[in-house]
């Protein structure tokens, strides 16, 4: 079993008409057996931005901890909040620097930028940045989601849609992949 | 000393999806029409689709060169039971035929996976689902192949097949029409189409019902 598939998780987010949501499933696995079925995997920053780590549990909750310092650290200096494109290339740059011996997570970032246009992106665990302009997805559960998603998004939902959209395409992919599921966490914004 | 290992291998896998969704009255199977090995694209034109009987179509990924084997295979046995019998053999009865056969080879399989979809004997749809060994199972509606864990979790979703485990036995066949089904089937190749390297070019589709058999066509993304 790879290092990746040691604790299981499913990690989506969507862009929509001046909102996005980011969802992830409720499962902590250690290999095949459940350990916890309340986990949650989605952090916020600030107000208008999210992350969500996928992979193994403990790199997630490390890499947390050191993007919260860092963000605290930049409010304290530049009194603002950091924009989500900003922050991308914060986490893309810690990622890297461990190039050698990496954080086990695969990133995925959703936050409202200037004008609250929506911002999305993911990267792999060392920091390759993917943009998209509909959605990403990360986790073991990552090819069900792709096919799920390409199937049910359309550009520009609304609110209430795209929560419906986001939750349907998360659950039907967890339930064909036996290490994600237990339900699911949905953030709207 | 280390066991030694050959140096080449047998198999090959020429990628694509297939799909089989059972109806009422009808049963739909489609499969893409590329083959590809690695990262090239031998050709944008191969049918994986065979009919094995009046009744019986398969829909095969994996390696073409074993899936033509097993089609000769099954051809030859099904002209057989049709002398033996003076019938055609029915989708259930072929379903256990390819079981067999597969099974057959167990120690060095047909690298092929399969969908069988047909009308049973009381005309309703039925599609069958295999592994490469023969395993198999009556369901509602299945896919295979490169794009089957991006094509499965959708189907969940629209076709929202009832747990084999329920009792009393609930039908497995959608309630949805064929022209629904159809399109059903098109979506979801140009979904996989977009994100499966393996899938795309054209898709061909085969709706079985009691009028005979039917083909359509639809144009994929080449890239």
């Amino acid at each position: 079993m790879s290092i990746f598939e040691y604790n299981g998780s499913a990690v989506v987010a969507m862009v929509g008409k001046n909102c996005f949501a980011i969802a992830s499933d409720r499962r902590l696995g250690v290999q095949l057996q459940t350990i916890a079925t309340d986990f949650q995997r989605i952090s916020k920053i600030h107000d208008k931005l999210f992350i969500a780590l996928s992979g193994l549990a403990t790199d997630a909750q490390t890499l947390y901890q050191r993007l919260v310092f860092r963000h605290k650290l930049y409010q304290l200096r530049e009194e603002r909040d950091m924009k989500p494109e900003t922050f991308a290339s914060l986490v893309s740059a810690l990622l890297y620097e461990k190039r050698f011996g990496p954080y086990f997570c695969q990133p995925v970032i959703a936050g409202l930028g200037d004008e609250d246009k929506p911002f999305i992106c993911t990267m792999d665990c060392i920091g390759a940045k993917e943009l998209a302009k509909d959605f990403v997805v990360s986790g073991t559960a990552s090819e069900s989601l792709y096919g799920a998603c390409e199937a049910m998004f359309k550009p520009d939902m609304e609110p209430e849609d795209l929560f419906e959209t986001i939750s349907q395409a998360l659950l039907a992919s967890v339930d064909r992949d036996c290490l994600s599921g237990w339900g699911g966490h949905v953030y709207l914004v | 000393m280390t066991k030694q290992h050959a140096n080449w291998s047998p198999y090959d896998n020429n990628g694509g999806s297939c799909v089989a969704i059972a109806g009422a009255d009808y049963c739909v199977i489609a499969a893409d029409t590329r083959m590809s090995t690695g990262y090239n694209i031998l050709t944008r034109d191969y049918s994986k689709i065979s009919q094995l009987a009046d009744k019986s179509v398969m829909a095969s990924s994996g390696f073409q060169a074993d899936v033509k084997a097993l089609q000769k295979v099954l051809s030859a046995r099904h002209l057989i039971y049709q002398h033996q019998h003076n019938k055609q053999m029915s989708c259930p009865a072929m379903a256990q035929l390819l079981s067999n056969t597969l099974y057959y080879k167990r120690f060095f399989p047909y690298y092929a996976f399969n969908v069988l979809g047909g009308l049973d004997s009381e005309g309703k749809g039925c599609v069958f689902t295999y592994d490469a060994v023969g395993s198999y199972e009556r369901v509602g509606y299945s896919s295979q192949g490169s794009g089957s864990t991006l094509i499965m979790p959708f189907l969940d979703n629209q076709l929202k097949s009832p747990s084999p485990l329920l009792l009393p036995a609930k039908d497995a066949v959608t309630p949805l029409s064929e022209a629904e089904a159809v399109d059903l089937v098109k979506t979801v190749f140009a979904s996989a189409t977009e994100r499966d390297i393996y899938t795309g070019d054209k898709v061909e589709i085969v709706i079985l019902n009691a009028s005979g058999i039917r083909r359509e066509y639809m144009d994929l993304r080449k890239d």
